[in-house]
């Protein structure tokens, strides 16, 4: 491999980086927030006793799980402005793009959780008195976030990959500053290696946690 | 501003190879991603730290960067690290069985896992040697598992590999970008791709569901 | 009456009863088990074994009654002391792992376990023949005519084809049991069988059991029926903090124990009789 490394190049560009940093860690928080949310909204809706409830809820769900990421967040972009003539910020488009998309994910994962809960202890909460909302705050809830919590962290982690996606439609996230920068200065290998080890060790660390809770957890049912 | 559908219908074959290479790259990519997932997911069990530890490596960080940026390093750093020139094609399709690998691995280990402890007591008890063992309660047990989370990976894929219209494959997104563009009725086209893609998906995430209340039902527990 | 043979006939000993403790079929001396630093299991066990014994093996949770027939069927391993089986050395604690030094002595014991572990992706004949064919080296054909007539015996025939998700528990179980016979083993253990079935399953699989007992199997049962023990037993071993409390035969251990701990574990387990 003929090749001179040359890493140099990069410390002039700490300050771009370091501002594309901030807009990814920005889309990924305030998408996480949506998502969480939002997506124990929808789930509340799945499970309602009502079809008029339950079915958009279910169709915006369906949706946004069998299409593409990358569709969705152009769709926003360029359709969004053209059906309602307005002009939102682009990061604020990837906020409720990448929000959606994490909320119809997490959605499942609530339901996941909820229909996890064991039917004995709703029935032991009914025979002990409790009222409807009761068992559901008491009972189900504490239950349902237990289990879920490792998935949507997961989930959450996902919606940190799936933001580089916004690099495409030229929101100045890490990717693309990255990306700019590695076409200037013609050195992909340094620049893209640099950029996705900033992204692994972003993630690396909620991996390692969500293993140790879903290790905890696996311990405490055995017991 | 007029929403018009019509204009989508004398794009409609072109549209279609489109996804036909979307299909063709999504299955080629998913057999060879999941048999080296099944590799992997083996080799990660082996006692040896200096074969274990790059997999493992290898599996966390792919699932813990971003599949844009696999691609972009695949299709820009591959040719100047490895000093071969690759086809466009060949370079995302390589990007994706390396994502798919990294994916499947973790879906067969997670089968290997659930197959409870006391089979390997009743194999022990039973005198089978760990070659019978393997391969004849061990596998296929693991094989059935596996089926129903490695087609909801398939079905992942597919929409991934929406992804390599960014660096110019003309699949069906980059086509159907292509022509919104050009035409500019980016509403008419890219709802008609995205419909396109969700009567893919759906239908067989819903098979992911049926093949795992019936298969598993019945050979599983 | 002519009860079908499930085992072969085993050599008659010179000994009619078992009330003597003693015997070379089995013979564990100062066997030491624990888990970690605080959970011992086994503490300095002595315990022997008749061949034509059939030994229930009764007494509190975590007593290590479990762990005594994995460790015989070396599924774990001992630190301390030694078991031999019919007269050779087979285990011996502390060297390697504490687990069988022979291949071919293992294979001559049999084991059913409390949660049916049938393989779930074979059929009912797929289980049977799995061992026989793929380790033992018989024909398909001999393994599979051997199998019918097992399950014949069994009353089980008709479900040679089934899958286990199709089956009862105790029909799971009695083909576990037919399972573990068509290996023609010399002794048998049953942890805990009939544990995790509904009460009207019980009584088909205790059948089985004393359908080989009439056919002088050799076994160590561990179980929680009493019942069950005082009928099948020849001896009664009772087991607390890893040690053998007492023993004897079950009419003298159900209604005259000896020690205080035995009375004291009787009187829990018993009350409601």
């Amino acid at each position: 491999m003929n090749y001179q490394f040359d890493f140099h190049f990069l410390t002039g560009s700490f300050g771009a980086l370091w501002d594309g940093l901030k807009v990814t860690l920005e889309l990924a928080l305030v998408s996480n927030l949506i998502g969480l949310v939002l997506g124990f909204g929808l789930c509340l809706m799945t499970l309602s006793r009502w079809f008029f409830i339950r079915w958009p809820a279910q169709l915006f769900i369906e949706f946004f799980r069998c299409t593409p990421a990358l569709l969705q967040i152009v769709w926003f972009f360029y359709c969004v402005p053209m059906l309602f003539n307005v002009f939102i910020d682009p990061v604020a488009m990837g906020f409720l793009a990448l929000g959606l998309n994490l909320a119809a994910f997490n959605s499942e994962a609530y339901r996941a959780g909820v229909q996890a809960v064991p039917r004995e202890h709703l029935d032991a909460s009914i025979a002990l008195g409790l009222r409807s909302w009761q068992r559901t705050f008491y009972v189900v809830l504490p239950q349902a976030l237990r289990s879920a919590l490792p998935v949507l962290m997961t989930n959450g982690i996902g919606s940190l990959q799936q933001s580089a996606l916004v690099a495409i439609v030229a929101v100045s996230d890490l990717m693309y500053v990255g990306k700019s920068l590695a076409t200037e200065a013609y050195r992909p290998l340094e620049t893209y290696t640099l950029i996705a080890l900033i992204y692994f060790a972003l993630s690396l660390p909620i991996a390692q946690l969500v293993q140790y809770i879903e290790r905890r957890q696996e311990a405490a049912a055995t017991r | 501003m007029t929403i018009d559908f019509s204009v989508v219908f004398p794009f409609w074959h072109i549209l279609l190879k489109g996804l036909g290479l979307t299909i063709a790259i999504t299955l080629t990519c998913a057999v060879l991603g999941s048999l080296a997932g099944f590799v992997i997911s083996l080799l990660r069990n082996v006692r040896n730290p200096l074969i274990r530890l790059p997999i493992s490596l290898y599996v966390e960080f792919f699932r813990g960067t971003p599949l844009l940026i696999q691609l972009f390093w695949v299709f820009f750093c591959f040719p100047v690290v490895f000093g071969l020139t690759l086809s466009p094609y060949v370079s995302v399709m390589l990007a994706l069985i390396l994502y798919m690998a990294a994916i499947t691995s973790e879906t067969f280990r997670g089968a290997l896992k659930s197959i409870a402890s006391e089979q390997h007591d009743a194999c022990t008890a039973l005198g089978l040697t760990p070659r019978v063992k393997v391969l004849f309660v061990i596998f296929p047990q693991a094989l059935l598992r596996a089926t129903p989370p490695l087609l909801s990976n398939v079905v992942s894929l597919f929409k991934e590999s929406a992804l390599i219209s960014s660096v110019g494959i003309a699949d069906l997104m980059f086509i159907g970008q292509n022509i919104s563009n050009s035409t500019a009725r980016p509403v008419e086209f890219l709802t008609a791709v995205a419909v396109i893609y969700f009567l893919v998906a759906f239908p067989l995430t819903r098979l992911v569901g049926v093949v795992e209340s019936r298969m598993l039902r019945r050979y599983a527990y | 009456m002519n009860t079908p043979r499930l085992v072969a006939a085993q050599p008659q000993s010179a000994h009619t009863s078992s009330t003597v403790s003693g015997g070379d079929f089995i013979q564990l001396r100062g066997v030491c088990k624990s888990y970690g630093e605080q959970l011992v299991v086994m503490d300095n066990l002595t315990l022997d074994m008749r061949a034509d014994d059939r030994l229930v093996i009764i007494g509190p949770s975590g007593s290590g009654k479990s762990s005594l027939l994995r460790v015989l069927m070396g599924l774990e391993g001992i630190q301390g002391g030694t078991i031999s089986f019919q007269g050779k050395p087979y285990i011996a604690g502390g060297k390697g792992c504490g687990k069988p030094l022979d291949e071919s002595l293992r294979n001559q014991i049999g084991m059913v376990f409390q949660h049916y572990t049938l393989f779930p992706h074979l059929s009912v004949l797929g289980n049977l023949i799995l061992a026989p064919t793929k380790v033992h080296g018989l024909s398909k054909a001999e393994a599979t005519e051997k199998a019918r007539a097992y399950l014949a015996r069994l009353g089980l025939e008709s479900k040679l084809h089934a899958y286990p998700s199709q089956l009862s528990g105790g029909q799971k179980q009695r083909v576990a049991i037919a399972r573990a016979l068509m290996l023609e083993p010399k002794l048998m253990l049953f942890d805990e069988v009939t544990s995790a079935l509904d009460p009207e399953m019980v009584i088909e699989v205790q059948n089985v059991m004393m359908q080989l007992a009439e056919q002088k199997m050799a076994m160590i049962i561990v179980t929680h029926d009493m019942h069950f023990a005082r009928h099948i037993a020849t001896r009664v071993v009772f087991c607390a903090n890893g040690k053998v409390v007492e023993q004897g035969p079950p009419e003298q251990i159900f209604t005259q124990p000896k020690e205080a701990r035995t009375r004291e574990f009787l009187e829990k387990v018993l009350h409601l009789d």
